[in-house]
């Protein structure tokens, strides 16, 4: 596929490590045809993030909903095994599943009636006359499934890449953080009631981008620390700010973290004066339950450090005041979708329930006091580029010169772009 | 005492105007200190704001503090102010089953539609509200606001940056 970029020594971005500077095209953000490739290069190649396991938790459940840009069902069969299907009758095209979840025996295509079961099987349809005897016996009129399904600790991803490497060869150096994330619960994390299903009036990347970017924090998010200072309690006592710096790390395929000192509650183990008294005894119990389970350090490092977690090429999963896993795809170069949910331990206590749903508002999700200034951010990114073609690149070197980098610095967009870059040129 | 709808409707209109005018502290003062704002999910207008992820769930000091959050420059979505309008209409004084109204808690069922124009773009908020009123003098406070999104998902708006 032919893609109109600038194309140089580095690709189609100047990765100029002498002189420390790191340009990417402003054409990526704006161009039909780069969209065209990545969906082509990208979303077709990688390993895509489909679901949570608690979503779905008995045979016969299932989730209908768009990933990749294509319209899925996941569900366990009548046996409890996970499958994922394309949505579209094998007779003349209809979605056969209209309800975003539930459980159910079959789907029944709502055209001419072809019926399916979980699994993706044909079973029935109902005309007596007009097709051959073992029409319907040969496997060939089941729903098409997608190449491969696979989770890790819980997440569901899919491939449409039958050549695809095997999930946890892909998820490389992340599984280190997923782990963490997993590791909250002693009997299994799960999706919690409610979801944020929002759009932005921007390109795709420039979320993944912002989702683990904390250059901007203190100018976008101004208000939300005037919000945080206005809140009695709201900042643990004996913080220490030094530990905000934290550290940046590339993880291989794409994926990065940032990871740094929480001086706001966690509802995973780290307690603030705003929760009381009561709040305490609950949250040092949930503490002591982690360091029994995981030892000290790990459970220190799970308590008392925010994680923003980039999985190439559209999953978040940020493990901040709340824990939430948001996914996002684009609808054309200049719009996108996000779906975003609150992850919690299903064993968790209904006090620190209520404290996490409450904390995760406080700055994430399309009302937050956080998220629609970054909506804003991103949006203004997105005109900014309407002055094509004069200003052509975005600046991404920040830290490039450090051998170590911090949360500050850019080297997570710099992994993520890079894997862009040799998938496109590929 | 019994209240009529059109005691309810100019409560409601100058509760909307404050909002259009961009008045958030004086907005604010509208609401009882153990009064509550919410968004539920698209899902489940009846979710329990302690168990499930809503849209927003505001305390009075939260709800105070997204008042004065808007009054800011760095409140990024909001400056400049977008251009708002309310529509508020089917205002229903909700009875019990004898026809009674409550004498302290006096529920209010509406619909409103609201506007918000930014960049020559203008996105539109269709809500189906339930709020609990209180007397207050010969006006209202507002107990709690429950601001049901008559909608599926929040797209294209993508947010709610403003006070619905
Ligand atoms: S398209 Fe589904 S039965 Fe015809
Ligand atoms: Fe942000």
């Amino acid at each position: 596929m032919s893609i109109p970029l600038p194309s140089g020594p580095d690709g189609y971005i100047k990765d100029d490590r002498a002189n420390s500077e790191f340009l990417v095209p402003r054409k990526a953000f704006t161009s039909p045809e780069v969209l065209a490739a990545e969906r082509e290069q990208i979303f077709n190649t990688c390993w895509l993030y489909a679901a949570h396991a608690s979503e779905i938790p008995k045979a016969n459940d299932f989730i209908s909903r768009r990933v990749g840009g294509r319209e899925l069902i996941i569900s366990r069969n009548a046996e409890g095994e996970l499958g994922a299907h394309f949505n579209t009758c094998s007779h003349r095209g209809a979605m056969v599943c209209r309800e975003k979840m539930g459980n159910t025996k079959r789907f029944v295509c709502p055209y001419h009636g072809w019926t399916f079961d979980t699994g993706g099987v044909m079973v029935e349809q109902p005309a007596d006359t007009g097709f051959p005897d073992d029409f319907f016996s040969k496997g060939t009129k089941n729903l098409r499934s997608v190449a491969k399904v696979d989770t890790y600790r819980d997440f569901v991803f899919i491939t449409y890449n039958p050549n695809a490497k095997t999930l946890i060869e892909y998820l490389a150096g992340v599984t280190e953080y997923i782990d963490i994330v997993a590791d909250q619960s002693a009997v299994g994390m799960e999706i919690t009631e409610g979801n944020h299903e929002y759009s932005m009036r921007a390109n795709w990347k420039l979320l993944l981008e912002n989702s683990a970017d904390g250059y901007h924090g203190l100018t976008t998010h101004a208000t939300y620390f005037d919000y945080l200072q206005a809140t009695n309690g709201a900042f643990r006592t004996d913080f220490d700010p030094a530990t905000m710096a934290g550290k940046c790390v590339d993880l291989g395929n794409g994926h990065a973290a940032i990871e740094y000192g929480a001086p706001w509650g966690r509802p995973v183990a780290q307690w603030v004066p705003q929760w009381g008294e009561e709040g305490r005894a609950t949250v040092d119990e949930l503490k002591a339950n982690l360091v029994a389970r995981c030892g000290e350090d790990k459970a220190t490092r799970i308590a008392e450090k925010n994680r923003n977690i980039l999985i190439f090429p559209n999953l978040v999963i940020n493990d901040i005041m709340a824990l939430t896993v948001r996914t996002f795809q684009p609808v054309d170069a200049g719009y996108l979708e996000v779906n975003a949910w609150s992850l919690a331990p299903s064993e968790e206590h209904p006090d620190v329930r209520k404290f996490r749903q409450y904390n995760f508002l406080e700055f994430l999700g399309p009302a937050g006091f956080a998220t629609p200034d970054d909506v804003e951010m991103l949006e203004l990114c997105q005109q900014g580029y309407q002055n094509l073609p004069e200003p052509m690149w975005n600046d991404i070197s920040k830290g490039m010169s450090q051998a170590q980098n911090g949360v500050n610095d850019e080297l997570q967009m710099r992994a993520f772009w890079r894997q862009w870059n040799k998938l496109m040129a590929a | 005492m019994t209240y009529t709808r059109s005691q309810v409707e100019d409560f409601l209109f100058h509760e909307a105007a404050l909002i259009d005018e961009w008045r958030t502290k004086e907005w604010k003062e509208l609401y009882t200190e153990d009064a509550e704002y919410l968004v539920p999910p698209t899902e489940n207008p009846d979710a329990d704001k302690n168990t499930a992820l809503f849209i927003i769930n505001d305390d009075k000091h939260r709800l105070d503090q997204r008042a004065i959050r808007l009054t800011r420059r760095t409140a990024h979505s909001e400056f400049p102010h977008s251009i708002l309008c309310h529509l508020i209409t089917n205002v229903r004084l909700v009875t019990d089953a004898d026809g009674k109204q409550g004498s302290n808690d006096i529920p209010v069922h509406y619909n409103q539609v609201v506007y918000r124009s930014k960049r020559q773009i203008t996105d539109t908020y269709i809500c189906k509200v339930r709020q609990i009123l209180v007397p207050e003098g010969d006006s209202f406070k507002i107990r709690s606001k429950r601001v049901i999104l008559a909608a599926d998902t929040l797209r294209p708006q993508g947010r709610v940056s403003i006070i619905l």
